[in-house]
Protein backbone atom coordinates (compact mmCIF):
# COMPACT_ATOMS: atom_id res chain seq x y z
CA UNK A 1 0.00 0.00 0.00
CA UNK A 2 3.46 2.60 0.22
CA UNK A 3 3.79 2.17 -3.25
CA UNK A 4 0.59 3.39 -3.93
CA UNK A 5 -0.04 5.99 -1.62
CA UNK A 6 3.35 7.37 -0.71
CA UNK A 7 4.55 6.98 -4.47
CA UNK A 8 4.02 7.16 -8.01
CA UNK A 9 4.81 4.96 -10.79
CA UNK A 10 5.30 1.75 -8.78
CA UNK A 11 1.26 0.69 -8.17
CA UNK A 12 -1.37 2.70 -9.36
CA UNK A 13 -4.14 0.37 -8.41
CA UNK A 14 -4.05 -1.78 -5.32
CA UNK A 15 -7.53 -3.51 -4.23
CA UNK A 16 -8.53 -5.14 -0.97
CA UNK A 17 -7.51 -2.70 1.06
CA UNK A 18 -9.05 -2.94 4.61
CA UNK A 19 -11.27 -0.85 6.34
CA UNK A 20 -8.88 -0.22 8.92
CA UNK A 21 -6.49 1.51 6.18
CA UNK A 22 -8.84 3.36 4.07
CA UNK A 23 -8.15 6.33 5.74
CA UNK A 24 -4.58 6.02 5.17
CA UNK A 25 -5.64 6.08 1.48
CA UNK A 26 -8.49 8.90 1.86
CA UNK A 27 -5.42 11.16 3.39
CA UNK A 28 -2.76 9.92 1.18
CA UNK A 29 -1.12 12.32 -1.65
CA UNK A 30 -1.19 10.64 -4.70
CA UNK A 31 -3.71 7.84 -4.35
CA UNK A 32 -7.94 7.93 -3.42
CA UNK A 33 -10.30 5.01 -1.81
CA UNK A 34 -12.70 3.95 -4.52
CA UNK A 35 -15.53 2.31 -2.77
CA UNK A 36 -17.49 -0.61 -4.19
CA UNK A 37 -20.98 -1.90 -3.16
CA UNK A 38 -19.60 -5.41 -3.77
CA UNK A 39 -21.09 -8.85 -4.42
CA UNK A 40 -19.72 -10.27 -0.86
CA UNK A 41 -21.29 -11.09 2.58
CA UNK A 42 -19.98 -12.63 5.93
CA UNK A 43 -22.18 -14.57 7.81
CA UNK A 44 -22.12 -17.29 10.67
CA UNK A 45 -22.46 -20.72 9.18
CA UNK A 46 -24.64 -22.85 11.46
CA UNK A 47 -23.79 -26.08 11.47
CA UNK A 48 -27.22 -27.68 12.02
CA UNK A 49 -25.81 -31.43 12.38
CA UNK A 50 -24.29 -30.44 15.87
CA UNK A 51 -26.82 -30.63 18.91
CA UNK A 52 -29.00 -27.84 20.12
CA UNK A 53 -28.14 -26.49 16.25
CA UNK A 54 -31.11 -27.31 14.44
CA UNK A 55 -33.41 -25.77 16.78
CA UNK A 56 -34.66 -23.03 15.18
CA UNK A 57 -35.00 -20.84 18.02
CA UNK A 58 -31.14 -21.81 19.04
CA UNK A 59 -30.37 -20.21 15.82
CA UNK A 60 -32.30 -16.78 15.88
CA UNK A 61 -31.25 -16.22 19.51
CA UNK A 62 -28.05 -16.50 17.92
CA UNK A 63 -29.13 -13.76 14.98
CA UNK A 64 -30.23 -11.63 18.39
CA UNK A 65 -27.23 -11.42 20.10
CA UNK A 66 -25.33 -9.54 17.55
CA UNK A 67 -25.18 -5.96 17.30
CA UNK A 68 -24.78 -6.23 13.50
CA UNK A 69 -24.82 -1.73 13.88
CA UNK A 70 -21.82 -1.82 16.23
CA UNK A 71 -19.67 -4.64 14.02
CA UNK A 72 -20.31 -2.27 11.30
CA UNK A 73 -19.44 0.95 12.36
CA UNK A 74 -16.44 -0.62 14.68
CA UNK A 75 -14.96 -4.15 12.98
CA UNK A 76 -15.88 -2.30 9.26
CA UNK A 77 -15.38 1.22 10.04
CA UNK A 78 -18.56 1.76 8.67
CA UNK A 79 -17.80 0.30 5.05
CA UNK A 80 -20.29 -2.17 4.63
CA UNK A 81 -23.89 -2.68 4.35
CA UNK A 82 -26.66 -4.08 6.79
CA UNK A 83 -28.61 -7.48 5.24
CA UNK A 84 -31.41 -9.29 5.99
CA UNK A 85 -30.46 -12.74 5.34
CA UNK A 86 -28.00 -13.83 2.59
CA UNK A 87 -29.00 -11.56 -0.50
CA UNK A 88 -27.10 -8.19 -0.87
CA UNK A 89 -29.47 -5.61 -0.22
CA UNK A 90 -28.09 -4.22 -3.49
CA UNK A 91 -29.06 -7.61 -5.50
CA UNK A 92 -32.28 -9.41 -5.57
CA UNK A 93 -33.31 -8.96 -1.50
CA UNK A 94 -36.91 -9.14 -0.45
CA UNK A 95 -37.87 -5.68 1.05
CA UNK A 96 -40.38 -6.80 3.03
CA UNK A 97 -38.69 -8.86 6.09
CA UNK A 98 -36.35 -6.90 8.52
CA UNK A 99 -32.89 -7.81 9.91
CA UNK A 100 -32.68 -9.61 13.17
CA UNK A 101 -32.93 -6.99 15.76
CA UNK A 102 -30.24 -6.87 18.79
CA UNK A 103 -31.66 -8.09 21.07
CA UNK A 104 -29.64 -9.50 23.90
CA UNK A 105 -32.93 -10.35 26.46
CA UNK A 106 -34.81 -12.05 23.99
CA UNK A 107 -32.01 -13.72 22.56
CA UNK A 108 -31.07 -15.43 26.22
CA UNK A 109 -34.54 -16.31 26.80
CA UNK A 110 -35.05 -18.28 23.33
CA UNK A 111 -31.63 -20.13 24.33
CA UNK A 112 -32.94 -20.93 27.67
CA UNK A 113 -36.66 -22.48 25.93
CA UNK A 114 -34.86 -24.51 23.85
CA UNK A 115 -32.97 -26.22 26.61
CA UNK A 116 -29.05 -25.11 26.03
CA UNK A 117 -27.06 -26.91 28.73
CA UNK A 118 -25.57 -23.63 30.70
CA UNK A 119 -22.84 -25.62 30.78
CA UNK A 120 -22.61 -25.84 27.13
CA UNK A 121 -20.61 -24.05 25.10
CA UNK A 122 -20.46 -22.38 21.76
CA UNK A 123 -17.84 -23.53 19.62
CA UNK A 124 -16.90 -20.80 16.99
CA UNK A 125 -14.24 -21.37 14.59
CA UNK A 126 -12.71 -19.22 12.30
CA UNK A 127 -9.96 -18.13 9.65
CA UNK A 128 -7.69 -15.57 9.74
CA UNK A 129 -9.55 -13.41 6.84
CA UNK A 130 -12.32 -13.12 8.73
CA UNK A 131 -11.12 -13.16 12.32
CA UNK A 132 -11.57 -9.70 13.55
CA UNK A 133 -15.03 -10.66 12.92
CA UNK A 134 -15.03 -13.91 15.03
CA UNK A 135 -13.71 -12.29 18.02
CA UNK A 136 -16.74 -9.30 17.50
CA UNK A 137 -18.96 -12.50 17.50
CA UNK A 138 -17.32 -14.62 20.14
CA UNK A 139 -17.62 -11.31 22.69
CA UNK A 140 -21.20 -11.10 21.37
CA UNK A 141 -22.33 -14.07 21.97
CA UNK A 142 -20.54 -14.64 25.27
CA UNK A 143 -22.34 -10.84 26.75
CA UNK A 144 -25.66 -11.30 25.14
CA UNK A 145 -26.41 -15.19 25.98
CA UNK A 146 -24.10 -15.45 29.11
CA UNK A 147 -22.84 -18.54 27.73
CA UNK A 148 -18.86 -19.96 27.53
CA UNK A 149 -17.88 -19.40 23.60
CA UNK A 150 -14.81 -21.96 22.44
CA UNK A 151 -13.23 -19.29 19.62
CA UNK A 152 -10.95 -22.29 17.17
CA UNK A 153 -8.91 -20.82 14.81
CA UNK A 154 -7.78 -22.63 11.50
CA UNK A 155 -4.19 -22.02 11.28
CA UNK A 156 -3.80 -20.96 7.38
CA UNK A 157 -1.28 -24.03 6.64
CA UNK A 158 -4.05 -26.29 7.45
CA UNK A 159 -6.95 -23.89 5.30
CA UNK A 160 -6.81 -26.32 2.42
CA UNK A 161 -7.76 -29.35 4.52
CA UNK A 162 -10.26 -27.38 6.47
CA UNK A 163 -12.33 -26.30 3.66
CA UNK A 164 -12.01 -30.11 2.22
CA UNK A 165 -13.38 -31.30 4.97
CA UNK A 166 -16.05 -28.76 4.87
CA UNK A 167 -17.07 -29.67 1.28
CA UNK A 168 -16.57 -33.43 1.41
CA UNK A 169 -18.63 -33.78 4.94
CA UNK A 170 -17.54 -37.37 5.60
CA UNK A 171 -15.48 -35.76 8.53
CA UNK A 172 -17.67 -34.37 11.12
CA UNK A 173 -17.38 -30.41 12.34
CA UNK A 174 -16.68 -29.98 15.45
CA UNK A 175 -17.65 -26.11 15.48
CA UNK A 176 -21.27 -24.50 16.10
CA UNK A 177 -20.64 -22.01 13.90
CA UNK A 178 -17.93 -20.54 11.76
CA UNK A 179 -17.30 -17.01 10.89
CA UNK A 180 -17.28 -17.25 6.97
CA UNK A 181 -16.83 -14.53 3.83
CA UNK A 182 -18.24 -15.55 0.61
CA UNK A 183 -19.80 -14.09 -3.03
CA UNK A 184 -21.50 -13.69 -5.52
CA UNK A 185 -20.20 -13.80 -9.55
CA UNK A 186 -23.51 -11.52 -10.55
CA UNK A 187 -26.25 -9.68 -9.29
CA UNK A 188 -30.06 -10.72 -9.24
CA UNK A 189 -30.14 -13.70 -8.23
CA UNK A 190 -27.95 -14.37 -5.06
CA UNK A 191 -29.10 -17.99 -4.37
CA UNK A 192 -27.43 -18.97 -7.10
CA UNK A 193 -24.21 -18.63 -5.55
CA UNK A 194 -24.54 -17.55 -2.27
CA UNK A 195 -27.55 -19.63 -0.74
CA UNK A 196 -27.17 -22.80 -2.93
CA UNK A 197 -23.53 -23.37 -1.33
CA UNK A 198 -24.95 -22.63 2.39
CA UNK A 199 -28.18 -24.43 2.12
CA UNK A 200 -28.97 -26.98 -0.67
CA UNK A 201 -28.21 -30.25 -0.55
CA UNK A 202 -25.33 -29.99 -3.62
CA UNK A 203 -24.22 -27.28 -1.53
CA UNK A 204 -20.73 -27.40 -0.78
CA UNK A 205 -20.57 -25.45 2.82
CA UNK A 206 -24.33 -26.93 4.16
CA UNK A 207 -23.93 -28.78 7.33
CA UNK A 208 -27.57 -30.38 8.28
CA UNK A 209 -29.98 -31.91 6.51
CA UNK A 210 -31.44 -30.28 3.66
CA UNK A 211 -34.98 -28.56 4.17
CA UNK A 212 -37.45 -29.92 1.94
CA UNK A 213 -39.15 -26.08 1.21
CA UNK A 214 -35.42 -24.99 0.07
CA UNK A 215 -34.86 -27.77 -2.29
CA UNK A 216 -38.58 -27.30 -3.96
CA UNK A 217 -37.83 -23.69 -4.20
CA UNK A 218 -33.95 -23.88 -5.70
CA UNK A 219 -35.55 -26.72 -8.21
CA UNK A 220 -37.94 -24.66 -9.49
CA UNK A 221 -35.57 -21.82 -9.77
CA UNK A 222 -33.13 -23.57 -12.34
CA UNK A 223 -35.86 -24.33 -14.78
CA UNK A 224 -37.33 -20.52 -14.80
CA UNK A 225 -35.89 -18.99 -18.19
CA UNK A 226 -38.35 -15.43 -16.86
CA UNK A 227 -36.02 -12.65 -15.11
CA UNK A 228 -38.82 -11.45 -13.45
CA UNK A 229 -39.99 -14.88 -12.03
CA UNK A 230 -36.85 -16.20 -11.28
CA UNK A 231 -36.21 -12.95 -8.87
CA UNK A 232 -39.31 -13.58 -7.15
CA UNK A 233 -38.17 -17.12 -6.04
CA UNK A 234 -34.78 -16.01 -5.40
CA UNK A 235 -36.57 -13.59 -2.89
CA UNK A 236 -38.61 -16.22 -1.87
CA UNK A 237 -35.71 -18.34 -1.07
CA UNK A 238 -33.96 -15.02 0.96
CA UNK A 239 -37.25 -15.36 3.06
CA UNK A 240 -37.32 -18.86 3.75
CA UNK A 241 -33.44 -18.68 5.04
CA UNK A 242 -34.42 -15.24 7.21
CA UNK A 243 -37.09 -17.17 8.54
CA UNK A 244 -35.63 -20.47 9.35
CA UNK A 245 -32.04 -18.36 10.52
CA UNK A 246 -30.20 -20.45 8.65
CA UNK A 247 -26.90 -18.52 9.40
CA UNK A 248 -25.94 -16.05 11.82
CA UNK A 249 -26.78 -13.09 8.76
CA UNK A 250 -24.26 -10.29 9.23
CA UNK A 251 -23.36 -7.68 6.63
CA UNK A 252 -22.16 -7.28 2.98
CA UNK A 253 -18.53 -6.20 3.20
CA UNK A 254 -18.06 -3.13 0.79
CA UNK A 255 -14.79 -3.80 -1.67
CA UNK A 256 -12.09 -0.88 -0.93
CA UNK A 257 -9.27 0.10 -3.51
CA UNK A 258 -6.52 2.48 -3.62
CA UNK A 259 -6.17 4.19 -7.16
CA UNK A 260 -3.92 6.19 -8.39
CA UNK A 261 -5.41 10.16 -8.76
CA UNK A 262 -4.24 10.04 -12.75
CA UNK A 263 -5.57 6.70 -13.03
CA UNK A 264 -9.92 6.73 -14.04
CA UNK A 265 -10.73 3.33 -12.50
CA UNK A 266 -14.53 2.11 -12.24
CA UNK A 267 -15.22 -0.33 -9.26
CA UNK A 268 -17.65 -3.03 -10.46
CA UNK A 269 -19.67 -5.49 -7.71
CA UNK A 270 -18.51 -8.60 -8.66
CA UNK A 271 -15.27 -8.71 -10.27
CA UNK A 272 -12.10 -6.52 -10.88
CA UNK A 273 -12.51 -4.77 -13.71
CA UNK A 274 -10.05 -2.70 -15.76
CA UNK A 275 -11.83 -2.40 -19.37
CA UNK A 276 -12.80 1.23 -18.76
CA UNK A 277 -9.44 1.78 -16.75
CA UNK A 278 -7.85 5.30 -18.20
CA UNK A 279 -5.19 7.27 -17.24
CA UNK A 280 -5.15 11.50 -17.47
CA UNK A 281 -1.45 13.07 -19.48
CA UNK A 282 -0.32 13.61 -15.69
CA UNK A 283 0.04 9.77 -15.35
CA UNK A 284 3.76 9.05 -14.88
CA UNK A 285 3.43 6.43 -17.68
CA UNK A 286 2.07 9.40 -20.16
CA UNK A 287 4.99 12.20 -18.99
CA UNK A 288 7.21 11.84 -21.49
CA UNK A 289 5.24 11.18 -24.41
CA UNK A 290 6.29 13.34 -27.45
CA UNK B 1 -0.20 -7.33 -13.36
CA UNK B 2 0.09 -4.53 -15.48
CA UNK B 3 -2.02 -3.41 -18.25
CA UNK B 4 -2.13 -1.13 -21.52
CA UNK B 5 -4.80 1.68 -20.82
CA UNK B 6 -6.88 3.90 -22.35
CA UNK B 7 -6.13 7.97 -22.45
CA UNK B 8 -9.43 9.52 -20.76
CA UNK B 9 -10.65 11.87 -23.03
CA UNK B 10 -9.24 11.58 -26.53
CA UNK B 11 -9.45 7.62 -27.02
CA UNK B 12 -12.17 6.06 -28.97
CA UNK B 13 -12.95 2.51 -30.43
CA UNK B 14 -9.73 1.63 -32.49
CA UNK B 15 -7.10 3.45 -31.18
CA UNK B 16 -4.64 1.87 -30.05
CA UNK B 17 -4.16 1.62 -25.63
CA UNK B 18 -2.36 4.84 -24.17
CA UNK B 19 -0.38 4.55 -20.79
CA UNK B 20 0.58 1.81 -18.80
CA UNK B 21 -1.58 0.69 -14.59
CA UNK B 22 0.20 -1.35 -12.71
CA UNK B 23 -2.41 -3.44 -10.49
CA UNK B 24 -1.85 -5.29 -6.96
CA UNK B 25 -4.72 -7.66 -6.23
CA UNK B 26 -4.34 -10.00 -3.45
CA UNK B 27 -7.81 -11.42 -3.77
CA UNK B 28 -8.28 -15.27 -3.30
CA UNK B 29 -10.23 -14.88 -7.00
CA UNK B 30 -7.57 -13.09 -8.63
CA UNK B 31 -7.04 -16.12 -11.47
CA UNK B 32 -10.86 -15.29 -11.85
CA UNK B 33 -10.32 -11.43 -12.24
CA UNK B 34 -7.41 -12.21 -14.87
CA UNK B 35 -9.00 -14.36 -16.66
CA UNK B 36 -12.06 -12.30 -16.98
CA UNK B 37 -9.98 -9.61 -17.83
CA UNK B 38 -8.20 -11.41 -20.77
CA UNK B 39 -10.11 -13.80 -22.45
CA UNK B 40 -14.05 -13.26 -24.03
CA UNK B 41 -17.17 -14.58 -22.55
CA UNK B 42 -20.62 -14.48 -24.17
CA UNK B 43 -21.93 -12.00 -20.81
CA UNK B 44 -20.01 -9.58 -18.61
CA UNK B 45 -21.17 -7.69 -15.47
CA UNK B 46 -21.55 -3.89 -15.64
CA UNK B 47 -20.62 -1.80 -12.81
CA UNK B 48 -23.69 -3.08 -10.31
CA UNK B 49 -23.03 -7.35 -10.84
CA UNK B 50 -26.35 -7.37 -13.39
CA UNK B 51 -25.47 -9.61 -16.26
CA UNK B 52 -25.13 -7.59 -19.73
CA UNK B 53 -23.73 -9.10 -23.30
CA UNK B 54 -20.47 -9.04 -23.79
CA UNK B 55 -19.84 -11.46 -27.21
CA UNK B 56 -23.36 -12.25 -26.72
CA UNK B 57 -25.24 -9.18 -28.67
CA UNK B 58 -28.74 -10.86 -27.73
CA UNK B 59 -30.30 -13.79 -26.67
CA UNK B 60 -33.97 -15.59 -26.43
CA UNK B 61 -35.50 -18.99 -25.81
CA UNK B 62 -37.24 -20.78 -28.33
CA UNK B 63 -38.65 -23.65 -25.89
CA UNK B 64 -35.58 -25.22 -24.32
CA UNK B 65 -33.55 -23.71 -26.70
CA UNK B 66 -31.41 -20.50 -25.56
CA UNK B 67 -30.76 -18.83 -29.26
CA UNK B 68 -27.82 -16.40 -29.36
CA UNK B 69 -26.83 -13.75 -31.13
CA UNK B 70 -22.81 -12.95 -31.83
CA UNK B 71 -21.47 -9.59 -31.85
CA UNK B 72 -19.88 -8.72 -34.89
CA UNK B 73 -16.53 -7.19 -34.55
CA UNK B 74 -14.90 -9.04 -31.94
CA UNK B 75 -11.31 -9.85 -31.94
CA UNK B 76 -8.98 -12.20 -30.13
CA UNK B 77 -5.45 -11.40 -29.28
CA UNK B 78 -3.72 -12.81 -32.17
CA UNK B 79 -6.33 -11.08 -34.54
CA UNK B 80 -8.87 -13.82 -35.28
CA UNK B 81 -12.35 -12.97 -35.64
CA UNK B 82 -14.73 -14.30 -33.06
CA UNK B 83 -17.80 -16.21 -34.52
CA UNK B 84 -20.37 -18.49 -33.62
CA UNK B 85 -17.67 -21.18 -34.26
CA UNK B 86 -15.36 -19.59 -31.88
CA UNK B 87 -17.99 -20.37 -29.13
CA UNK B 88 -18.64 -23.78 -29.80
CA UNK B 89 -15.24 -24.50 -30.09
CA UNK B 90 -15.33 -23.48 -26.62
CA UNK B 91 -18.47 -25.63 -25.98
CA UNK B 92 -16.85 -29.21 -26.90
CA UNK B 93 -13.64 -28.05 -25.13
CA UNK B 94 -15.09 -27.53 -22.24
CA UNK B 95 -17.86 -30.02 -22.08
CA UNK B 96 -15.24 -32.21 -22.33
CA UNK B 97 -14.15 -32.36 -18.52
CA UNK B 98 -16.26 -33.41 -15.57
CA UNK B 99 -16.03 -30.20 -13.31
CA UNK B 100 -14.30 -27.43 -15.57
CA UNK B 101 -15.00 -24.44 -13.20
CA UNK B 102 -13.13 -24.11 -9.69
CA UNK B 103 -16.03 -22.75 -7.91
CA UNK B 104 -17.70 -26.12 -8.32
CA UNK B 105 -20.15 -28.32 -11.25
CA UNK B 106 -23.01 -25.96 -11.05
CA UNK B 107 -21.83 -23.63 -13.60
CA UNK B 108 -21.62 -26.99 -15.84
CA UNK B 109 -23.70 -27.17 -18.80
CA UNK B 110 -26.35 -30.46 -19.25
CA UNK B 111 -24.07 -32.69 -20.47
CA UNK B 112 -27.28 -33.84 -23.05
CA UNK B 113 -26.42 -29.94 -24.24
CA UNK B 114 -25.33 -29.80 -28.28
CA UNK B 115 -25.30 -26.16 -29.78
CA UNK B 116 -25.59 -25.97 -33.55
CA UNK B 117 -24.39 -22.65 -35.71
CA UNK B 118 -27.06 -21.75 -38.11
CA UNK B 119 -24.41 -18.97 -39.37
CA UNK B 120 -21.54 -16.78 -38.22
CA UNK B 121 -23.48 -14.55 -35.84
CA UNK B 122 -26.00 -17.30 -34.04
CA UNK B 123 -25.65 -20.09 -32.05
CA UNK B 124 -28.48 -22.49 -30.33
CA UNK B 125 -28.41 -24.20 -27.24
CA UNK B 126 -30.21 -26.72 -27.43
CA UNK B 127 -30.46 -27.68 -23.63
CA UNK B 128 -32.89 -31.41 -22.41
CA UNK B 129 -34.57 -28.75 -20.51
CA UNK B 130 -34.63 -24.77 -19.74
CA UNK B 131 -31.48 -23.77 -18.24
CA UNK B 132 -32.46 -20.23 -15.43
CA UNK B 133 -29.21 -20.13 -14.90
CA UNK B 134 -28.33 -20.36 -18.38
CA UNK B 135 -26.90 -16.56 -18.79
CA UNK B 136 -25.02 -16.95 -15.46
CA UNK B 137 -23.15 -19.82 -16.69
CA UNK B 138 -22.29 -17.86 -19.42
CA UNK B 139 -19.90 -15.54 -17.19
CA UNK B 140 -17.97 -18.73 -16.58
CA UNK B 141 -17.88 -19.74 -20.37
CA UNK B 142 -14.33 -18.74 -21.88
CA UNK B 143 -14.31 -18.17 -25.35
CA UNK B 144 -10.82 -18.44 -26.49
CA UNK B 145 -9.18 -17.94 -30.24
CA UNK B 146 -8.66 -21.68 -31.61
CA UNK B 147 -5.06 -20.44 -31.44
CA UNK B 148 -5.25 -20.84 -27.56
CA UNK B 149 -6.90 -24.02 -27.99
CA UNK B 150 -4.55 -26.30 -30.31
CA UNK B 151 -1.63 -24.43 -28.30
CA UNK B 152 -2.17 -24.50 -24.67
CA UNK B 153 -6.14 -24.56 -23.91
CA UNK B 154 -6.02 -24.84 -19.72
CA UNK B 155 -3.25 -26.88 -19.61
CA UNK B 156 -4.57 -29.64 -21.65
CA UNK B 157 -1.92 -29.39 -24.25
CA UNK B 158 0.61 -29.63 -21.17
CA UNK B 159 -0.97 -32.09 -19.03
CA UNK B 160 -2.88 -34.45 -21.51
CA UNK B 161 -5.68 -33.01 -19.81
CA UNK B 162 -7.38 -29.92 -18.90
CA UNK B 163 -9.12 -31.52 -15.70
CA UNK B 164 -8.20 -29.80 -13.07
CA UNK B 165 -5.48 -27.80 -14.13
CA UNK B 166 -7.02 -24.44 -14.39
Amino acid sequence: MNRVCDAEGEVDIVSEISPADAQRVIESEHAHLVTIDAMRIVSGLINRDRAYMNDVWVRKALNLAVDKERLISEVFQGYAHPVVAMSPPYSGAPTDIEPYPYDPDMAKRLLQEAGWPSDRALVLATTSDVAPIADYLAESFRSSLGIEVDLVSVPDEGLAAAQKALVEKKIPQHFDVLAHAWFDLAAGYPPAVIHREYHHSGGAFRLGSPLEMFEDLMGRSVVETNAGKLGDLGRDIDRLTHREALSVFLCCPMALVAVNNHVNFTGHAATLELAETSVDEGHWSRRNEP
Amino acid sequence: MAQSTQAAASWKAGDAPVGEVRVVDPHPLNWLYVTWNTMEEPVRTDERGEIVGACMEDSHWEGSTLVVKVRDGVRFQDGTTLTSASIERAFDEVQKWVAPHPPGTYLNFHPDTTVDCPDDSTIRFNFPEPDGLALAKFRGFHIASDRFWDESGFGGKVYGTSEGHW
